[in-house]
């Protein structure tokens, strides 16, 4: 047996590590990440408190903590649904071409050309100020990204020899679609899905640092991240946890995923 | 030498002409208009009133008091009021101020296509009705009112209305439109850039009012800068790093930069309290805040010195009252609010029959305001007693839209600036069904307050507050809890600057080098 | 080719319709209107239907629809409700200011990771691809705004290399105007640089395993032949869309990079109107951007069969 390769390991730790952590933030953290502490305001890191508090006194580790289940699960969610929509409509219009390719485009370069903040804005006051908004308005954001790449290795595979050998072999559009395209869509899904997730985190953040975002009392890193900037002179810890939080989380899930995409490229399959 | 370069550049970019004798100042937002009183903003308002002057002014207390009058003379009736005019006053062309120009104005103000913001408070609309202005001589204009009203000085001296201030003919252009503001200021209109500066420059011809000292926007009023350039920065994290580099000489601060910025060598901070009032806002025809004990509990619960502390750190102090703590309406009996008492509160939430349903406070995260911080904090507290209160943050104009149409439980929300009591009163108060984004629904109050409106008689005036200030402590349909603060952050280099009402007052700031 | 092109511009037309008709509805389904925004918490509702009977929000939606279009294909976006300028200089005075930003950014950004992307994909899993990845990623998963703040607090404030505060024009005093420019262009510069290196890479590794480069290295082509020959030329490609993605969303998302630094940009342009409810504004800027996105999408695609003889343009 072979060792894994070191990307996957270096990944694998880090996400094996975010994963324990949200999962302990939900029956323990040090503190309450909610409590305010009037005493503490902006304490720095300290025995007590090892990441320091924040502007109300609350624990940033604690908040850090229940923070990595939620921010994770956004990001998460919102991937699926950009994936899984933007594949489907990026599968069907490359496929088919013609003019219901260019009708589905039409409306896709539609969305596409929405700024994610605009559709964001939009879409949390219809569905409300809260996670779900903001899942369904990145992944709706989103998934014309994916729907344009899709659909772009769809045409160029189109002309090649083992497509239209199975055709040649009598076998049907729709098998040919799944069985001979669809795979070959998961490399450059992967790598996008893994950048994804990346700009979801980030969105998140971005758009609260806007003044868009969902900013409950309940931690995200993107709202720690946004609450931080005021307070950037006095007390760095803030902004410098939950930015590393989500540098590192990022550089796992990108390590992780080339090494799934090494795994799941077809051509590769049996090639080591 | 980076320094050097960069301070070079720096110079030369944002203070280009004489810049020994020119500020740079940073406003969060740019001006609507140059046109007074008509696109505006109280940003706008405050760039406007370096321009222009009214026939009456507010003074540092909030009382209407002559600026472009010497004096201002009452008839025995209460409806006829006789301004006659300062002597020696000129408009920015040069041209000197007569009662035309004052007639001119006026007729232009309450000419429906000026959109002037106030005409509806003047044309009978709003309960008020000028009936005729006239100009017996060049020195003395004369003001007809329908009936007595003890705020239409007031009214005239309201800084929405841009003090209902005198314009030269010139400042509009052959064909009735805007051009620019010509008037009576100490500082002339001089460029501006949309969505990045404006400035104004000193008017030398500038006749001051007497009086010696500076006094609201009465008194010695004497331009003494060159050059005033307001640079439009939105962020306050470049706010401060401009105010440290020494990019900018003076701009509002957040309250958490206060302490930080006190300590630079080359900086002031100024703090003084305003007419702003931060309020948790309750709707009380919501089936659960409908229940006076709970409301009462909720007042019992909060810990206002904590809350004004979650953003104003150790600068504000807590004000339960609807009357400001600067007015000269706040006597003993508006210092008696409400008390934290959280042993009270959980005693009034059980007899509320309160058993533990949702309240959602609504709260917006603009950074200037103590909305969030406020909300969280409370949030906290009323969990505390055992309230089960949610917080949901929405931008500014959601909730604002929330408020107009009554559709909320809780608020954390802030009433702008009013000086008299009569208008703070009739902020808030008023029947739901024609005004949903009234909050106290009372016809007794209601009376108490139109009373306030024709009453002169100062005691009188008091007894009237006095009596409403503890309805409110009482019934609860609001919960006040303190007073805005002005945190200005300036160059030691500028001297004889003080904030007041949230106006960046230019007049008498000198600058030494 | 022309014909594709005219195709493609023919095709953009119901794109744009798309969008004009969804931008209006959508900003009209969020809650706040301009008219009480403008009149705040004083506001009654006497003096809101005014204003807003002066604004023409009191008429019906098809109504209000029908007169922005009509002026729209006058070539009028009509007039800001908050400043009252005219809407399209307004964007074209915006738009060229984030424009310069962003085309710079992306350029440099496309120098340093095209050829560093291609460059790991060579190496790959050698420590030179390890580390390079690990870079990109780092910038990449760094917010902008964060290291835009970063960038001031050294440059401006610690070092005084830079301007904190402000904004110059090129053309009004060149030299400072650069000065203003340099740090918004180094952070979306490094940023960037994250998005494209690994888009580059991944495509040239996919490249690298065809069997044409197998058959390409059988011939005993040298390696560099090899690389520039089949695999980069191949790989630009993929990467050429991204970079075209890249633009198109930056165009949009650049509001967060020109807040920092107090630029004034279309991106600014559209967050502010969308806070006060600017709707002509609104509808503009996001027409405009729209737009462009179209514009440079068309660009993009017509390029595509230059960069990759196997699509054929139609």
């Amino acid at each position: 047996m072979r060792l894994p390769a070191p990307n996957a390991l270096v990944g694998g730790t880090l996400i094996g590590f975010l994963v324990v952590v949200a999962a302990v933030s939900s029956v323990w953290t040090p503190y309450d990440p909610l409590r305010l502490s009037f005493r503490a305001k902006l304490a720095a890191p300290s025995g007590m408190h090892w990441l320091g508090t924040d502007e109300f006194g609350r624990d940033v580790l604690s908040r850090l903590m229940a923070g990595a289940a939620t921010s994770v699960w956004i990001s998460l969610l919102t991937v699926a649904l950009a994936v899984s929509l933007g594949t489907v409509i990026g599968l069907f219009s490359g496929y088919v071409r013609g003019w219901v390719d260019r009708t589905i485009m039409a409306f896709n370069d539609a969305l596409l050309a929405f700024p994610g903040i605009l559709l964001a804005l939009g879409l949390l006051a219809v569905v409300g100020a809260n996670k779900y908004g903001i899942i369904l308005a990145l992944g709706i954001a989103y998934a014309p990204s994916v729907a344009r790449i899709v659909r772009g290795t769809v045409l160029s595979l189109r002309e090649r020899e083992f497509i239209s050998a199975s055709r040649v072999m009598g076998n049907s559009e729709g098998f040919t679609m799944l069985r001979h395209i669809l795979p070959n869509c998961i490399a450059p899904l992967t790598v996008l899905a893994t950048s994804m997730f990346g700009w979801v985190l980030l969105a998140e953040s971005s758009l609260s640092f806007l003044g868009l975002g969902v900013p409950p009392p309940a931690p995200t890193w993107g709202n720690m991240l946004a609450g931080s900037r005021p307070y950037i002179g006095q007390a760095v810890w803030l902004g410098i946890f939950p930015g590393l939080a989500i540098s590192l989380t990022l550089l796992g899930i990108n390590l992780l995923g080339d090494a799934l995409r090494d795994k799941l490229d077809p051509r590769m399959r049996g090639a080591r | 030498m980076n320094r050097l370069l960069a301070s070079a550049f720096t110079l030369l970019v944002l203070a280009s002409p004489a810049a020994a004798q020119s500020i740079t100042v940073a406003v969060a937002a740019d001006i609507r208009s140059n046109n007074p009183g008509v696109n505006r903003d109280d940003n706008t308002d405050d760039f406007a009133l370096q321009l222009v002057e009214g026939l009456v002014g507010y003074n540092e207390g909030g009382v209407a008091t002559p600026l472009l009058a010497e004096k201002v003379d009452l008839s025995a009736d209460g409806k006829t009021y006789t301004f006659t005019l300062r002597q020696g006053v000129k408009f920015h062309n040069g041209a000197e101020l007569s009662s035309a120009d004052v007639l001119w104005s006026w007729n232009r103000y309450m000419d429906p296509k000026t959109d002037w913001r106030c005409t509806s408070e003047f044309d009978g609309r709003s309960g008020l009705k000028v009936e005729a202005v006239t100009a017996p001589d060049a020195r003395t204009v004369v003001m007809q009112i329908d009936k007595p009203n003890a705020l239409f000085l007031d009214t005239l001296a309201r800084t929405d209305c841009a003090m209902t201030a005198i314009l030269h003919k010139d400042s509009v252009k052959a064909d009735g439109s805007w051009d620019k503001p010509i008037g009576t200021g100490p500082y002339k209109f001089g460029e501006w850039k949309r969505g990045e500066y404006f400035t104004m420059t000193a008017f030398e011809g500038y006749k001051s009012p007497s009086g010696g000292q500076r006094d609201g926007y009465v008194g010695s009023k004497r331009p003494l800068l060159k050059e005033v350039k307001f640079l439009v920065v939105k962020d306050p994290a470049t706010v401060k790093a401009g105010l440290i580099s020494g990019a900018l000489d003076m701009a509002e601060i957040l309250p958490s930069d206060a302490a930080e910025l006190k300590k630079s060598p080359k900086l002031s901070v100024a703090a003084e309290p305003n007419a702003v009032r931060h309020v948790f806002l309750i709707q009380t025809k919501d089936a659960v805040m409908g229940n006076q004990k709970l409301r009462q509990a909720i007042a019992a619960s909060l810990d206002m010195d904590e809350i004004v502390a979650s953003f104003y750190n150790d600068l504000g102090k807590p004000n339960t009252s609807p009357i400001y703590s600067g007015s000269s309406y706040f006597g003993e009996v508006e210092k008696k609010g409400h008390v934290y008492d959280p042993d009270r509160a959980k005693k009034l939430l059980q007899e509320a029959g309160y058993k533990g349903e949702k309240i959602v406070i609504l709260a917006n995260k603009r950074p200037t305001v103590p909305s969030f911080p406020a909300a969280v904090v409370a949030q906290q507290m009323l969990q505390a007693v055992g309230v089960n209160a949610e917080i949901e943050v929405l931008d500014w104009a959601t909730q604002l839209d929330r408020f107009n149409k009554g559709n909320y439980q809780m608020q954390s929300f802030s009433f702008s600036a009013r000086f008299d009591p009569a208008i703070a009163f009739e902020q808030f108060s008023g029947p739901k069904d024609k005004q949903p984004r009234k909050t106290w629904d009372n016809p007794d109050a209601q009376k108490q307050i139109d009373k306030l409106y024709v009453t002169s008689d100062r005691a009188e005036r008091q007894k009237i507050v006095d009596e409403l200030h503890k309805r409110v402590i009482d019934e609860v349909p609001m919960i006040f809890a303190f007073n805005g603060l002005d945190i200005i952050a300036h160059a030691k280099r500028v001297q004889g600057f003080k904030p007041w009402q949230s106006k960046l007052r230019m007049w008498e700031v000198t600058l030494a080098n | 080719m022309l014909r594709f092109a005219l195709t493609r511009i023919l095709m953009s037309v119901p794109t744009l319709l798309i969008v004009s008709v969804s931008v209006f509805a959508l900003i009209r389904l969020i809650p706040g209107d301009p008219a009480s925004l403008m009149l705040g918490d004083l506001a009654t509702p006497a003096s809101i239907a005014d204003l807003q009977a002066r604004l023409g929000l009191d008429q019906s939606l098809p109504v209000q629809f029908g007169i922005w279009f009509g002026n729209l294909l006058k070539g009028d976006l009509g007039q800001s409700i908050n400043s009252q300028q005219a809407v399209l200089p307004l964007i074209l005075q915006r738009f060229w200011i984030s424009a310069q930003i962003v085309l710079v950014a992306v350029a440099l950004a496309s120098l340093v990771a095209v050829p560093a992307g291609v460059l790991a994909a060579w190496k790959q899993d050698t420590s030179l691809d390890l580390s390079l990845v690990a870079v990109a990623t780092l910038l990449l998963s760094i917010p902008t705004f964060w290291l835009g703040l970063l960038l001031l607090l050294f440059f401006g404030l610690k070092l005084e290399w830079l301007p904190v505060v402000g904004y110059v024009s090129i053309a009004e005093s060149p030299l400072a105007g650069i000065l203003y420019l340099i740090m918004p262009i180094m952070t979306l510069f490094l940023h960037e640089i994250g998005v494209i290196l690994r888009m580059a890479r991944a495509s040239t590794l996919e490249v690298l395993r065809l069997d044409y480069i197998t058959h390409a290295r059988a011939k005993g082509l040298t390696e560099g032949a090899v690389l520039w020959n089949h695999a980069f030329k191949n790989a630009f490609g993929p990467t050429w869309t991204l970079i075209g993605l890249v633009l198109g969303n930056l165009l949009g998302g650049i509001a967060v990079v020109e807040t920092v630094f107090t630029i004034p940009g279309l991106g600014r342009l559209l967050v502010d109107s969308i806070f006060a409810r600017d709707y002509p504004v609104i509808q503009g800027c996001m027409l405009f951007v729209a737009f462009t996105y179209v514009l440079v999408n068309l660009v993009i695609d017509l390029c595509y069969p230059i960069f990759d003889p196997r699509v054929t343009a139609q």
